[in-house]
């Protein structure tokens, strides 16, 4: 007795194994998701300003004729920004364009340049000073603050300038976790003016009168008006990163990228619950009839081909929504909606429904089926047509139970990628308030956003780690929906007993 | 008393009109029932048929066994279809017996302690888990921690992780439908738990275990996001070497060649890509058509 328990020993291992396994696996897909997730917050804030200095009121470009407003295309701002060393992108002057001296400026308005962070103003050597000043990006802990160096050329015959500001292309002040201010360091010797202290992030774009002030000699350069630019972090990285991910818009690759999943998260959502309204009733509708009604030699053929829909891949599925459906979609929509490409959120939803509808039918009709037979033969005794035996006893027996499926069939909707992928559009935009014009429009989940965004990003960077995030997101969402659902199919077992 | 003065009781006209009304609803709502189950069944017939329709043109010995030619303009899809029995295998043969051994404890040793109700919460929790959670993972851990790039083994892995809850609560409910007098049977023979597990139970629940592992791994194969994250290229015109190389190199497979057809636009001809669509629904439907006619003669052969 006691060799045969030995012998048996390593397959009851085994089998203790690999009931542990199984919750390992959750906790480890947990674990590594989280682990992973990690590098979001070694995310970077960069942000960028730029300054130009101009004639009061702004004069025709001697060389082309124009009026440069825009300070982003202003050949003369200067870029001051905590940025992607050598990913600017906007130009790439950052490298190879020291102060012009003031020979270079003949011709020009007056001009202000930007330099580097140095200790103290005494220090300022005349060679290290360029236009732009585009440093590594730093986490929101740390601040930074450059200095701005003002000053006219000797042909400028106003008695005043002005210094513009404006935020860098796509940099938004408000999405940004720092303090920005710019104030007067030093007036040059013989100008009165009050120290001035402008908080950029409310004044986003602006500019202050100044007297003007000539650089005589290339020397001179320096000893005008100074400024600075101080960034101060308001919020540590952490509490600045997860604020950002709970932000509208989903832009990763901008330059200054904005990783809010908060539209992906809701399209998701929308595009689950449209084809819930829409598999639910039917599905449910089909699974009364295969449990209650058909009779047996029917469903043995209907039930192997409801199946085999749900072992149709879903890679499948979508190319049969983008070439079958989507064109059907626009016929006849195009003119109502004004849709133009058949990828949108009402086609996803569509083909979502159809995908959902085998897992429906045959959960529903699981749980119908547990309705023990006494009750049905009950309610036939009492003179029960039925209609009525289906509604009023089958039905409510059953409800803990439907309600299981349509939370199974909730979260299967939220995991599902390749049609969503194939069939949304691809575009990350917040859900109209208008509902017809959100179903019309391309859209984008979370699922998809991962696995597309996943085959092109840098691994172990700050966009790899908020894909992860989402992937966390989902993960837990989903977890908590199937938990759900599984209490209530509990609870079906235990009514049925 | 006073009450029920005030009741009128329907005359057995009323009443026959009544339940005339009740018997007319109750038969349009079963005519309501009876359409909705034909049409939704003719719907996914209709569905199946439009694929092989459109998937059948391309079809032929050629394109079922040549490599792609002139950029995939030509030439057959043997590679990626390769890929995906390869992928199938491999995974087959890691989920199996700890699916197995799996479901065995969930129904056999368990019991309802509160380990055990974990347990199954988590199974449960896994069988509703997004595929590309499961893409994730593997990503984090079997490619970037493991092998440093996308290949055949961190797809296997992945792909057994993802096969594996289904593979559980099929195993468990197969063992579960052995009635329970096999297993006193059993015992009062004097055999011990495991032996009554081995020589009895698992016999009988063998063809509802096959059932369960071959139709999730069935749709393991059809799965793109999990690969799409660890084990894909895009296409291959390689020979396939058997060899230790092949298990660090990623592979070829069906759902990841129509995934990254999709992405890369219109380079492959729509009449191609109907026949790849075709050959992947084919091959999933075949696996699923073996499972259930092993359940069938199974259950011929059943005797209770």
């Amino acid at each position: 007795m006691k060799r045969n328990r030995l012998r048996e020993l390593p397959a009851v291992a085994l089998v203790y194994f690999s009931g542990a396994l199984i919750l390992l696996v959750v906790v480890a897909i947990f674990y590594y998701l989280a682990h992973e997730a990690r590098y979001a917050f070694d995310r970077p804030f960069p942000y960028g300003y730029r300054f130009s200095l101009q004639p009061p009121v702004l004069e025709p470009d001697p060389y082309t004729g124009e009026i440069v407003d825009d300070l982003t295309v202003d050949p003369n701002a200067s870029l001051l920004a905590a940025n992607f060393e050598g990913e600017d992108g906007v130009d790439d002057k950052e490298q190879s364009a020291p102060m012009p001296t003031l020979a270079e400026l003949e011709g020009y308005h007056p001009f202000g340049t930007g330099s580097a962070v140095i200790a103290t103003l005494e220090d300022v050597n005349l060679d290290g000073l360029y236009r732009d000043n585009w440093k590594k990006a730093k986490p929101a802990s740390q601040g930074d603050s450059f200095y701005l160096f003002a000053f006219a050329t000797p042909e400028y015959d106003k008695p005043t300038m002005k210094l513009a500001w404006g935020p860098d292309a796509a940099f938004s002040a408000k999405d940004c976790p720092y303090d920005i201010r710019l104030r007067l360091v030093r007036a040059p010797e013989g100008v009165e003016l009050d120290p001035f202290d402008i908080d950029l992030v409310k004044h986003e774009q602006g500019a202050i009168e100044l007297p003007a002030w000539i650089a005589k000699t290339d020397a001179d350069r320096t000893s005008g008006y100074v400024f600075e630019m101080i960034a101060t972090p308001t919020k540590s990285n952490f509490v600045a990163t997860i604020i950002g991910f709970f932000k509208t818009d989903w832009a990763p690759t901008l330059q200054y990228p904005r990783y809010g999943f908060v539209p992906l998260l809701l399209s998701t959502m929308l595009m689950s619950f449209v084809a819930l309204l829409i598999a639910v009733p039917i599905g449910l509708a089909c699974a009364t009839y295969l449990a209650e009604i058909a009779p047996v030699r029917v469903r043995e053929w209907l039930k192997p081909i409801i199946e085999m829909l749900a072992s149709i891949p879903t890679v499948v599925l979508g190319y049969f929504g983008l070439m079958i459906v989507a064109p059907g979609i626009v016929k006849v929509f195009s003119e109502s909606l004004g849709m133009t490409s058949g990828r949108s959120f009402v086609t996803a939803s569509l083909v979502l429904a159809f995908l959902l509808l085998p897992t429906i039918i045959s959960i529903g009709e699981d749980a119908l089926r547990a309705v023990p037979n006494l009750m049905r033969e009950g309610a036939s005794a009492l003179g029960f047509t039925t209609r009525e035996t289906i509604k009023k006893v089958v039905m409510p027996t059953a409800r803990a139970g439907i309600v299981a499926t349509v939370l199974l069939g909730f979260a299967r909707a939220i995991g599902e990628t390749m049609i969503i992928w194939i069939l949304s559009g691809g575009t990350a935009v917040m859900p109209s308030a208008n509902p017809i014009k959100t179903l019309a429009a391309p859209t984008r989940g979370m699922t998809d956003t991962i696995a597309i965004e996943m085959g092109n990003v840098e691994f172990e960077g700050a966009h790899y780690g908020h894909l992860f995030m989402i992937g966390l997101a989902l993960f837990l969402v989903t977890l908590v929906i199937n938990l759900a659902g599984y209490a209530y199919g509990r609870k079906r077992k235990w009514l049925a007993s | 008393m006073a009450s029920i003065v005030g009741v009128k009781f329907p005359t057995p006209d009323q009443v026959a009109g009544r339940d005339r009304l009740r018997k007319r609803a109750s038969l349009a709502y079963e005519g309501w029932l009876w359409i909705i189950g034909i049409t939704i069944s003719i719907a996914i017939l209709a569905l199946i048929l439009t694929i092989a329709a459109k998937g059948l043109p391309a079809m032929s010995w050629e394109f079922l066994s040549a490599a792609p030619k002139e950029g995939m303009k030509e030439g057959g899809i043997w590679p990626m279809l390769r890929g995906s029995i390869l992928l199938m295998a491999g995974t087959l043969i890691i989920v199996l017996p700890v699916g197995v051994f799996g479901g065995i404890f969930l129904s056999e040793y368990a019991g309802t302690s509160r380990f055990a109700y974990t347990v199954r919460a988590c199974v449960v929790a896994l069988a509703g888990t997004p595929s590309v959670i499961y893409g994730l993972f593997g990503l984090a851990v079997f490619v970037l921690l493991l092998t440093k790039h996308t290949s055949l083994v961190a797809g296997w892995l992945t792909l057994a992780m993802f096969a594996l809850p289904v593979i559980v609560l099929t195993t468990e409910s197969a063992i579960k439908s052995v009635p329970e007098s096999f297993v006193e049977a059993g015992v009062s023979l004097g055999m011990s738990k495991w032996q009554v597990i081995r020589r009895v139970v698992l016999p009988s629940a063998i063809p509802g275990i096959v059932t369960g592992v071959v139709l999730s791994t069935g749709r393991a194969a059809g799965e793109a996001p999990p690969i799409l994250l660890t084990a894909g290229i895009y296409y291959s015109t390689a020979q396939l070497s058997f060899d230790f190389e092949m298990l660090k190199k990623p592979v070829a497979n069906l759902p990841y060649h129509l995934a990254e057809g999709y992405r890369q636009g219109s380079v492959i001809p729509e009449k191609i890509i109907w026949g790849t669509c075709l050959t992947l629904m084919l091959l999933v439907l075949l696996i699923n058509l073996a499972a259930i006619i092993v359940r069938a003669k199974a259950r011929r052969k059943q005797t209770w």
